[in-house]
């Protein structure tokens, strides 16, 4: 095969059709000639999710002018598990390719019904036709959208890896089959880390094994509400980050600075319409933890850091602001306290919930009125504070070492 | 002897497809002739067709080969006399090998006397035998044919100072068949031909016969009345002959030149040739599947013809902008080869003599629904030149021997109609008949066989056809069926060995006997029958129930 795209699907029947017919359009509009293959992984789907992945890929006799399929465009439809597992998902995908020795792979979220056509050309002419090995997506955001990932995980991936990588767990990302074999062989599996902590393991193993990397602009964005799932996100994604940092650490701690990433389309780009935000929820939240947490946290943090953070605890809702050098050196503690493993794991992971909500407070506060430029400087601002603390965390590794 | 006359023995037919001129040239001036052709009868009778399809063989200022007929009655002197066409008739039908002429109805040669006539005033009787206009404005955006050579459809005559309408070259104006007697004329060449004993016609250009203002100038309701009309004579009159459309059309456009059955009796199926060179290059089944399922039904009495090639450009008119240029860009990669809207190639440097895909192609030419038609030459592999101008380079002479000429004239070499082949992978030095006829491994040993094998059941010429769906779609595989027969044909469109299983539970109970081998194959189950299949392999099937 030349091109396999992935869905991952689990009681998607709503919008996986929608998905499924732009990724067949996009195939036939921009790779004609190249042998493609669409293949749904599914979680043990209880709606009707295959029916509807099934009906979207039959009739392959399309003629038209511009959209004629010169191959038969296989669609496979096949049942991984009984429970969503990204992990699984994606690590079957791997296989898959590597069986069929595809040369790009594309994976689409089944939730993506703003799909175009060209995303097909966006996420795989990279790989297929100019040799990259990992693109990951660029969206238009709503500025209030991807919070944990610009205030948190962007600025720190950026700062330990060197690459400004925007999105470094997108739901929609496209690889090579150099890559993919390189993933197979190596231990990456070995922590669970769910959800899109898989996606960003793979980004992370891509910039720390030199492979080439893309970014690429898929439009908008929806915005999610994943309040309600912050545990499970941090979990994911600061698990994985922290995680991953251990095995890189010969890569991460060598480098300075950081370097752009080759990017077709904007490289940000975020709305601004207003939306219901409940700041004073995550100012409450901020203080009780701070409260109670506090001998999880005595383990966690120095305690010069902890005073500082016990101090702010103690300012009013308006007048409440977590400093960016602050933020970074409480993220640069933990790391290291996970690393050293000071108290379980998983504890101190959950511990950093409260305190990212402050640090959302101060973001959503001090960008109310921003414009998008104002806010991205804001961000920018955030990252370069993490790259500037960059020898502290070293300090803090190395400590005891 | 006369031809049994039954009425659908072009069903059955296995047609070889020829130009005198190429064939073998007997009395040593470099052109082939009808007492050469005669000569090697035996051979194609030995090779197993039968049918010929002349290609056109009238006097003719030949600039389009033979296409520019200058008289409709007669053998132009290069090719013999209409007595040696006479003893070359006799003789084919002694061999069982009925004649097809080929017959351009649309237009003649600058140089007929008609035309001479018709140009040379207006008020000639025969002024209106051709389409004239003050102007070049009448038909506008009517479509170019010959796009390499010609930039419009309408000629300037310095003699009568007015325009003619020509379809193909300039020098190639259209008959008016608005006008009764142009087409009793034409009805009389076809019954000087009939009467003196040919099986059959194939009707060149037949498209394009009338024109209207505001169309496209073809395959106007008026022009199939034309059609129905010299059908039905021939039926009234020669019962048992046969006539072969040539129509360069998609399949729903070429329906109606089958009528309902009082039209043509065959029709060139143009779209899925291009389509076979596709899939195998694709290794995918789907182009061929496409076109076959877009085909529509023909009346009962009527057949398609299948082709690979031909001694025209292989034509992609009836394929679209993305397979066009896919065609070109594997097929024709050189420039040079390509020609109008075509790819001017032989079979098998078309498929770089790769032996295991010409047999492939040959196999589904052969078990695909539809009288068979193998171009001169293509039996043992002739290759082509692209660089003799126009469509010559796959016109060259016939291949016999490695001696003079390959055995083709005594000629000197200078002073044949056309240069043979001579580098060392296509030369007649390396691919011609004598060579060939000493190995049982030769693919003209091979083309007999499986000629012998299609010839040995009606169900390819006249069964019905159902395709298969396995999963494998670089697997092609189709059941052709007449009344108890059941033949199974899959075919493997890759350059690897495929796995391929096969839903095959209707015919739970039968065993497979392959056709070449006569071996058997395990009994059909309930479950999917799986082969296993070579590069490039096919089988054909029949179906026994023991």
């Amino acid at each position: 095969m030349d091109l396999l795209v992935g869905v991952p699907t689990h009681n998607n029947a709503r919008t996986v059709g929608e998905t499924v017919q732009g990724i067949r359009v996009g195939l036939l509009k921009y790779f004609p000639r190249e042998r493609a293959v669409i293949l749904n992984l599914d979680a043990g789907s209880k709606d009707s999710t295959r029916e509807v992945v099934a009906a979207a890929s039959i009739n392959d006799v399309q003629r038209s002018a511009d959209l004629y399929a010169l191959r038969t465009l296989p669609c496979i439809s096949m049942v991984y598990g009984d429970s969503p597992a990204t992990e699984v998902a994606l690590r079957t995908v791997l296989a898959a390719a590597e069986l069929l020795r595809a040369k790009a792979c594309a994976i689409v979220s089944p939730e993506s019904t703003n799909i175009t056509p060209d995303w097909m050309e966006r996420l795989l002419r990279p790989v297929h036709r100019d040799n990259f090995d990992l693109v990951t997506p660029v969206y238009r955001r709503h500025k209030f959208d991807g919070l944990l990932l610009r205030n948190l995980i962007y600025p720190m991936t950026r700062a330990l890896y060197a690459k400004r990588v925007r999105e470094p767990y997108g739901v929609e990302f496209a690889f090579s089959g150099r890559f993919c074999s390189h993933l197979l062989e190596m231990q990456v599996w070995d922590h669970d880390a769910g959800g899109v902590g898989t996606e960003l393991r793979m980004t992370i193993a891509a910039i720390a094994g030199g492979f080439r990397l893309y970014q690429t602009f898929l439009g908008t964005k929806p915005h999610l509400d994943r309040t309600a799932d912050l545990v499970a996100a941090i979990r994911q994604t600061v698990g994985t980050l922290f995680w991953s940092a251990e095995p890189n650490f010969q890569y991460w701690s060598g480098n300075r600075g950081t370097e752009s990433v080759p990017t077709s389309g904007a490289e940000y780009d975020l709305t601004t319409e207003p939306i219901r935000v409940n700041r004073k929820r995550l100012y409450q939240l901020f203080g009780s933890g701070v409260g109670e947490l506090e001998p999880v946290l005595k383990s966690i943090l120095s305690p010069q850091t902890l005073e500082e953070i016990q101090a702010i605890a103690t300012l009013s809702e308006e007048n409440f602001r977590y400093p960016h050098e602050l933020w970074v050196k409480t993220a640069y503690e933990f790391a290291s306290s996970y690393h050293k493993s000071v108290i379980n794991r998983d504890h101190i992971i959950q511990a950093l919930a409260p305190l990212y909500r402050g640090k959302v407070y101060t973001f959503l506060v001090e960008n109310r009125d921003a414009s998008g430029e104002e806010v991205e400087a804001n961000v920018e601002d955030l990252c370069l504070t993490f790259e500037r603390l960059k020898p502290y965390l070293l300090d803090l590794w190395n400590a005891g070492e | 002897m006369t031809l049994p006359q039954d009425g659908l023995w072009y069903k059955d037919a296995i047609i070889y497809q020829v130009h005198v001129r190429t064939f073998r040239d007997s009395n040593g001036d470099g052109i082939g002739d009808f007492r050469g052709l005669a000569e090697k009868l035996d051979y194609l009778q030995e090779l197993g067709i039968t049918a010929l399809w002349l290609m056109p063989f009238f006097p003719s200022p030949l600039r389009d080969d033979g296409y520019d007929i200058a008289d409709y009655r007669s053998v132009h002197p290069s090719y013999g006399t209409l007595d040696d066409f006479k003893s070359f008739l006799a003789a084919a039908h002694e061999r069982g090998i009925r004649v097809i002429v080929e017959m351009v109805l649309n237009h003649t040669s600058d140089q007929h006397p008609w035309f001479q006539e018709s140009r040379s005033s207006r008020d000639n009787p025969r002024r209106d035998w051709y389409v004239w206009s003050d102007t070049d404005a009448k038909y506008k955006g009517v479509r170019i044919i010959f796009l390499d050579t010609e930039t419009s459809n309408w000629a300037r005559d310095p003699v009568s100072k007015s325009y003619y309408w020509h379809r193909f070259f300039s020098h190639q104006p259209d008959l008016n068949y608005d006008n009764p007697e142009v087409r009793e004329e034409m009805w009389s060449v076809m019954q000087f031909w009939l009467e003196m004993g040919v099986d059959g016609f194939r009707l060149d250009a037949v498209p394009y016969l009338i024109e209207r203002e505001g169309t496209s100038c073809e395959n106007l309701p008026e022009t199939h009345a034309v059609l129905k009309e010299l059908r039905s004579r021939v039926d009234k009159h020669f019962p048992g002959r046969m006539l072969l459309a040539e129509a360069n059309q998609w399949p729903a456009d070429l329906r109606p030149y089958f009528g309902n059955g009082d039209e043509f009796h065959m029709a060139f199926h143009f779209p899925v040739m291009p389509r076979m060179f596709m899939s195998v290059q694709l290794e995918d089944r789907k182009p061929i599947m496409d076109i076959l399922q877009q085909t529509p039904a023909i009346p009962d009495q009527c057949q398609w013809c299948l082709f690979l090639r031909n001694h025209d450009e292989l034509t992609l008119e009836m394929v679209t902008d993305i397979e066009r240029d896919y065609m070109y860009d594997t097929y024709a990669g050189d420039k040079a080869m390509r020609l109008n809207l075509g790819i001017r190639r032989r079979l098998a440097p078309l498929l770089d003599n790769d032996r295991r895909r010409v047999e492939l192609m040959t196999g589904m030419l052969m078990s695909l629904p539809g009288t068979p038609i193998i171009y001169y030459g293509d039996e043992i592999g002739m290759g082509d030149n692209v660089h003799l101008g126009d469509r010559n380079g796959v016109r060259t002479p016939m291949q016999w021997d490695g001696g003079w000429n390959a055995g083709f004239s005594a000629a000197d070499p200078e002073n044949l109609y056309s240069p043979l082949i001579l580098n060392p992978v296509y030369g007649y030095t390396a691919v011609n008949v004598y060579s060939q006829k000493r190995s049982g491994h030769s693919l003209l040993a091979w083309m007999k066989r499986i000629i012998s094998a299609r010839k040995s059941t009606q169900v390819f010429g006249r069964g019905s056809i159902e395709f298969l769906h396995p999963a494998n779609h670089r697997v092609l595989a189709y059941v052709r069926q007449l009344k108890n027969e059941t033949v199974l044909v899959v075919n493997n469109l890759s350059s690897s060995a495929q796995a391929v299983e096969l839903d095959l539970r209707r015919y739970k109970g039968n065993i497979l006997v392959e056709m070449f081998g006569r071996n058997i194959f395990p009994r059909i189950g309930e479950l999917p029958y799986l082969l296993t299949m070579g590069p490039y392999q096919f089988f054909w099937f029949r179906l026994r129930r023991i």
